[in-house]
């Protein structure tokens, strides 16, 4: 156990004392934010928010748009100005004054035909605003009472058959802990089992390795090094944590649907039980492909087929919406190396039975013990071969046969 | 009890046979030289005992018993390929790969500093490996095996990298090291370092044992005849009783003919009032004893073939 804990404390100490770690930690989520924020900058810029005119020749508008008291920087409002004769309507929009106008008809409600007078086609914000402002103006002549909270629509709670699972209906944020679960799973592993990469073959460039496994056995270098990597890949996510439950603090008022959030702690407990075991399977897996490579470029180059597995239930989140108790999310929740983020999405979604969950756990742990034992292989058998990859069948083959 | 027992073993890696049949024992308190040429099997041997490797047949014995946890912690090891972090200090290194073989941060700040002036290091001890030069590594990787104190050294070798003087310092050090009682087990194909430190020795080669025993009874064993004499005078071309005379630098060697030993042939030379500066019974240098046993082996296998 000792070695195991000096091994995991080196391995921490190493990656966490280097520059470069806090560069990449810091330069993520810097640079993160900065692809956000252009984005959203150039969308922001791309729009045309300049006022449109309108004028009412059928008398319809008796409640005018109503302006918001704060437009924020990146919210979109289009101003509606009323006008009354064209030729002030038209004179502003050759100047640029307004993007154009929209000359309401007399005799409107019978025909329900607008022209809309400009040299530019109209954004959809454009139109939807226009037809806001008439359907708000038409509705208001027919005397509906509560006519706000009847167009705001009904909240609909749901409930499972057996009253089980219940939720008030808006969904958004049911998704929050499989989507976490997943974006912490993925950079945990690709952060962290890069690291484990990282020194499995520098070790075995540096030849160090040989001095290693005539210390302690394979297995409690493995271990040593995935808890060591584990807690550099933590302290990544911790650090991350601590940036964002800044920027929370500091924007809390804007962001008032987070205080609507209601998690299930059951949800995140499995979630997160789920994460960490098949973190260990991948890192397990990075271990084996770290002990069989003689190169890092190599050794990358067999990494890239572990990310499609972890990313499947991305590309397939349609079926976790539409059926998550289909065959797809059955599957990918089944098979360990994407089954934190499957899994929690069905949990999402619909109620997984309790024998689901223990056979995920069951299936999860069995593997743990087999990348284990591959491992264990690879590390006696590929970490001394410095020049030469070693083919998956040896480690089954070979050195069972002569065990 | 012999502390190292290796009985029979034999290792293959995929059609290439590493080791084929391998039995020798290093006993308590002595310097043991595996030798043989490159190739032949010395480090694949190494790293059964070392339980690196698993053989396919055979057994062997560390301290009466299979390789265990704690019985790697009283080995000291010097891979043949030197394994130190490059990108990493020289005492970070050194305390890290301490800490593995069960040492106390107490014993390790303790020792450490002695091991580094011992080895003339203490002042690059905060430069990483990469900067150091080959022999300094070298002499890095030797701490690494020693510094926790060890019962059992294995050490492949150990003199590649080192100039004269510290060739001697490691020399020096190992007989200390015996003395003590250490066991310690050297793999080398440079015989003159084994004539001047094993007290025994195992010579592989292919993977199979060729010679194994004391050395000075393997010298014995293969001591011929030869006689070999310093003179200023010129030699006459025949001597009588000699079968031949080859020049070797300050040397003459005389091959006594058939059946005639060395003191006829002294005898001879003083009738003959050749002067002599100096006389020996050739006693034969352990490279010719392996030149000649490996050939022999080769050409055995050969003939056999």
């Amino acid at each position: 156990m000792k070695k195991i804990i000096d091994v995991a404390r080196y391995e921490y100490t190493h990656h966490v004392a280097k520059r470069r770690f806090w560069i990449a930690l810091l330069g993520i989520p810097v640079g993160f934010l900065l692809v956000m924020g252009l984005s959203l900058l150039f969308s922001y810029l791309s729009f045309d928010t300049e006022p449109v005119g309108y004028i009412d020749q059928a008398n319809l508008i008796t409640q005018p748009q109503e302006v918001p008291e704060n437009i924020g920087f990146l919210d979109i409002f289009i101003e509606l100005i009323p006008y009354t004769d064209e030729q002030a309507a038209r004179a502003d929009t050759e100047n640029s004054e307004i993007q154009g106008f929209v000359v309401i008809p007399a005799g409107y409600e019978s025909t329900y035909q607008l022209t809309y007078y400009s040299n530019k086609q109209p954004s959809s914000d454009v139109t939807s605003r226009i037809n806001e402002l008439l359907r708000e103006n038409l509705l208001l002549q027919e005397q509906i009472p509560n006519l706000e909270r009847v167009m705001e629509g009904s909240r609909i709670s749901l409930e499972s058959l057996d009253g089980s699972q219940s939720s008030d209906g808006s969904s958004w944020h049911r998704i929050i802990v499989p989507v976490l679960t997943g974006i912490l799973y993925f950079i945990l592993v690709m952060s962290s089992s890069g690291y484990l990469l990282q020194s499995l073959v520098e070790e075995k460039q540096n030849r160090t390795m040989e001095m290693m496994i005539t210390s302690m056995t394979p297995n409690q270098l493995m271990i040593g090094k995935i808890i060591g990597n584990l807690g550099v890949g933590l302290t990544q996510i911790l650090v991350w944590v601590l940036i964002i439950a800044i920027g929370l603090f500091f924007f809390q008022g804007r962001l008032s649907f987070l205080s609507e959030m209601r998690l299930s702690p059951g949800a995140i407990a499995i979630s997160m039980a789920l994460l960490v075991l098949a973190y260990i399977v991948a890192a397990g897996l990075f271990a084996i492909i770290g002990a069989s490579m003689s190169t890092m470029e190599e050794a990358q180059s067999v990494t890239g087929l572990m990310v499609l597995p972890m990313m499947l239930p991305m590309y397939f989140f349609q079926s976790f919406f539409t059926n998550p108790n289909g065959v797809i999310p059955k599957i990918f929740s089944y098979f360990p190396l994407s089954a934190p983020m499957s899994l929690s999405l069905r949990m999402a979604f619909t109620r997984v039975p309790t024998w689901e969950i223990v056979l995920v756990f069951v299936i999860l742990i069995v593997s743990i013990v087999l990348v284990f034992w591959l491992s264990g292989r690879a590390f006696r058998r590929g970490l001394l071969e410095y020049n030469k990859r070693i083919k998956l069948r040896d480690l089954f083959v070979k050195e069972v046969s002569h065990g | 009890m012999d502390t190292i027992v290796v009985e029979h073993i034999a290792k293959s890696f995929g059609e290439t046979q590493a080791v084929k049949d391998v039995s020798f024992s290093v006993r308590p308190g002595e310097i043991f030289g595996l030798l043989g040429p490159n190739g032949s099997g010395k480090t694949t041997s190494i790293r059964v005992i070392l339980d690196i490797y698993q053989p396919e047949k055979g057994t062997v014995e560390i301290l009466g018993g299979p390789m265990n946890e704690e019985k790697l912690n009283q080995i000291g090891y010097l891979p043949e390929e030197r394994g130190l972090y490059q990108d990493v200090e020289l005492s970070r290194n050194l305390t890290y790969l301490a800490t593995l073989k069960n040492m106390t941060r107490e014993e390790i700040d303790q020792k450490l500093p002695v091991w580094l002036e011992r080895f003339d290091l203490s002042d690059h001890q905060k430069k990483k490996t990469k900067e150091l030069s080959k022999g300094m590594q070298q002499k890095a990787q030797l701490i690494a095996a020693l510094i926790h104190d060890p019962e059992i050294i294995i050490i492949d070798e150990p003199f590649t990298a080192l100039d004269p003087v510290n060739t001697q310092l490691v020399k020096d050090l190992l007989i200390d090291l015996r003395d003590e009682g250490r066991t310690i087990m050297m793999s080398t194909h440079q015989m003159n370092q084994v004539e001047q430190l094993c007290d025994r020795l195992v010579l592989i080669d292919h993977g199979t044992v060729l010679l194994e025993g004391d050395l000075k009874e393997i010298q014995t064993q293969f001591a011929t005849n030869q006689v070999l004499i310093q003179t200023d005078s010129e030699l006459p071309e025949n001597i009588k009783g000699v079968q031949s005379i080859q020049e070797e630098g300050l040397y003459y060697r005389l091959t006594p003919a058939d059946g005639l030993s060395p003191r006829v042939v002294l005898q001879e030379l003083i009738d003959q009032r050749i002067s002599l500066s100096s006389f020996e019974i050739a006693t034969p240098t352990l490279d010719e004893i392996f030149i000649k046993v490996v050939s022999e082996g080769r050409n055995g296998n050969e003939e056999d073939n």
